[in-house]
């Protein structure tokens, strides 16, 4: 991989919006997204459930079923490619080959009635146009690159004889099968136990250093992401709140609710019985409050909150925040000077 | 907490408790194989206590909850709740005891009657006990609604209604009608958001410190069995490998599977630089488990003598008791030969394939290199 042009980005977002229509009105899943990836960097999307995370992840492979959903978007271009406007058909040439996704549950992402080498060996035959032997010397290489052990015999296995974290390396193996140039993977390790979840990173982590592809990480786990990341997106019903290299925003959160989110992950090293917690719960999409959406769960929040959205504003060295009163105030004071 | 909770009499014991399930299929039943899901458990709750139950999917910590409150009747063993044996008693007074413990689930979705009302769903119990008036129950699910953090208003309400972590509070309600006791909350807060984690688990500590009840708590979180346990236990594969109380554990893990849990606990600390133990492949299927310590496929530093010699528990501190033989060292009795060298990693890896069954087929497979 060449490393010349790394500030350009992989992919780049503008102004993504996905709407639902429903009997009683609409639910905006998403509204306005932007994004960038660099080459080579692992950006992580962290939001609760309900804040329109996945959809986004989605809707960025156009794997959104329209209709339903409605989605619009000023710019979505993979290393330079205008994705805007390719039709379905060509969209199936760049899923897989330049990009691929990883899904947060494996057993249902697999299909349960072919073996899982048969399902790797079509990622070669639709996309590099080998023959069935090839093909699968190439899983063979593939899955042995995730570890996988005894890869041949695994690759005739089905699904169900596998287990979890087995299943997820097989995704594993078929994401990265043709090299893309980016790699969304949805929660992947939800659904694992915590010491199979420690493995499945670090052969992510792996894979994606060596070969410097970039990844977009979606989850709902600040822990996951502070192994992981380099660039973190905070979203919040909706909207990006903030976005932070991963050490400065574990350092010093600016907007109110990335502090929330980072406290509330309990620690090994807490003393003492209390949680920290958020009051109050996600908004119901349909019901967003008025204003800034944290607002009634913010403790900082003034009138001016319960009646502007704020802007997502730059703040300091590489990072935007979506808040009146962000929580650093050296850097607010250099900004009004 | 912990001091108050030392000395008191126990709620619940444990003895040699084993549960084993069958295996379907004929040749299963001619190889006689079954599922052994617990074995040889032995634990002591006391009154006031939170008991913190830890392991992967598959280690038997639900299969023991069910044990101790009587869903599940042990292949083996005895459990004695307030001074009675739960699986003697007729089933009248079985009845009465098992009012006193009660349950809280997973994912409060799917253990919620989406037909029901707030109201139906959490006069259920008293309902069902018979002996209330309707005005009786209405004015105890006032109380309990406003107990949990919910409003009056929401007393006619459908669960679908509300978030997860509302849902969660009606299922705590409901769990806590009938004064019980003892209330076994199996991982209350995994189904739900991050940021409402903390709510629920301090809603459960505030109505501990209310009521006065005993819990309990089955999580793979590490982090919060450590801020809301007293005592705990860490199981593998059916077996306890390591318990006492949580300060201790945490203190001066010893076990090499805590060990590993513990660095396997994901933290947002920036700063500190943490070596993480990673444990090679999955836990063993529990249809026949290894004959000697039952965590030594994974363990990084097994032995020979690992494989057939099982590790019983010792108290290595007070209070403290680990089920190692690399802790402990071997017992004295008839080892095998080399019992104390490393097991070999390819070795480990054999033992670790997932299907025991599949392993004659992989043989021919030669053909398409």
């Amino acid at each position: 991989m060449n490393r010349e042009n790394t500030n350009e980005n992989m992919l780049a977002v503008r102004n993504l919006k996905v709407v639902f229509p429903m009997a009683r009105g609409f639910i905006r899943a998403v509204e306005g997204v932007d994004l960038d990836i660099k080459k080579g960097e692992s950006v992580a999307l962290v939001g609760e459930s309900g804040c329109g995370k996945s959809v986004t992840s989605k809707s960025l492979m156009k794997l959104l079923e329209t209709p339903p959903a409605l989605m619009r978007v000023d710019g979505l271009t993979l290393d330079g490619q205008s994705l805007k406007d390719y039709s379905e058909k060509k969209m199936q040439d760049i899923r897989g080959r330049h990009m691929s996704m990883i899904f947060q549950d494996a057993m249902t992402s697999l299909n349960p009635v072919m073996t899982c080498g048969r399902q790797i060996d079509e990622m070669y035959m639709r996309h590099q146009g080998m023959d069935k032997k090839k093909a699968r010397k190439h899983t063979i290489r593939a899955l042995e690159l995730v570890g996988v052990p005894e890869p041949r015999s695994r690759a005739k296995n089905f699904p169900h004889e596998l287990s979890g974290g087995m299943r997820q390396r097989v995704l594993l193996a078929m994401a990265f099968a043709c090299m893309p140039k980016l790699i969304i993977a949805d929660e992947p390790t939800t659904a694992l136990d915590v010491t199979i979840q420690a493995q499945v990173l670090e052969v992510l982590r792996d894979m994606q250093k060596t070969h410097g592809v970039s990844l977009l990480l979606i989850t709902h786990d600040l822990s996951v992401v502070s192994n992981i990341a380099d660039t973190v997106y905070v979203m919040y019903s909706g909207k990006i709140v903030e976005k932070a290299p991963m050490k400065d925003l574990f350092r010093k959160p600016y907007h109110p609710y990335s502090e929330g989110l980072l406290k509330s992950v309990p620690k090994l090293s807490d003393e003492g019985k209390k949680f920290v917690q958020i009051p109050g719960s996600v908004p119901h999409p349909m019901k967003k409050p008025p204003g800034c959406y944290f607002h009634p769960r913010c403790p900082y929040a003034t009138e001016k909150c319960q009646e502007t959205m704020p802007p997502l504003e730059k703040l300091g060295k590489d990072r935007l925040v979506r808040c009146f009163h962000p929580l650093d105030n050296a850097s607010k004071e250099a900004k009004t000077s | 907490m912990n001091e108050k909770a030392s000395g008191n009499a126990p709620i619940l014991e444990m003895e040699n408790v084993s549960v084993d399930f069958p295996v379907k299929g004929i040749a299963a039943f001619f190889k006689r194989q079954k599922i052994s899901a617990v074995s040889d458990v032995s634990l002591r709750i006391e009154k006031g206590q939170t008991f913190g139950i830890v392991g992967e999917s598959g280690c038997g910590k639900s299969t023991l909850a069910n044990a101790m409150i009587g869903m599940v009747k042990p292949t083996a063993g005895r459990v004695t709740f307030k001074g009675k044996n739960l699986y003697e008693l007729d089933r009248k007074s079985f009845k009465k005891t098992r009012r006193d413990m009660q349950m809280i689930f997973q994912d409060p979705f799917s253990s919620l009657n989406p037909r029901f009302s707030v109201y139906e769903l959490i006069s259920e119990p008293l309902l069902i006990r018979g002996d209330a008036t309707e005005e009786e129950m209405k004015v105890r699910v006032e109380e309990l609604l406003e107990l949990v953090g919910l409003a009056k208003d929401d007393i006619n309400r459908h669960p679908s209604d509300f978030s997860g972590g509302q849902q969660q509070r009606i299922a705590i309600a409901r769990s806590i009608i009938l004064n019980p006791d003892f209330l076994v909350c199996d991982e209350p807060v995994s189904a739900l958001d991050v940021s409402v984690h903390a709510q629920i688990l301090n809603l459960l500590t505030e109505i501990q410190g209310k009521l006065g009840l005993t819990y309990v708590f089955i999580s793979h979180n590490l982090a919060v069995v450590k801020n809301i346990c007293d005592r705990m236990v860490v199981m593998y594969l059916g077996k306890v490998m390591e318990s006492g109380l949580s300060k201790t554990i945490f203190q001066n893990p010893r076990h090499p599977y805590t060990l590993a849990l513990l660095s396997a606990v994901l933290d947002t600390d920036v700063e500190k630089e943490k070596e993480q133990i990673i444990l090679e492949g999955d836990i063993p299927s529990p249809i026949d488990p290894p004959k000697g310590c039952r965590f030594w496929q994974r363990c990084p530093y097994a032995m020979e003598g690992c494989k057939n010699v099982p590790a019983p528990e010792v108290e290595i501190d007070p209070d403290h008791y680990v089920a190692c033989h690399h802790v402990n060292g071997f017992p004295k009795t008839d080892l095998p030969e080399g019992y104390d060298r490393p097991v070999k990693s390819e070795e480990k890896e054999k033992a670790n394939m997932p299907h025991p069954l599949k392993a004659e087929e992989n043989v021919e497979d030669k053909t398409d290199a």
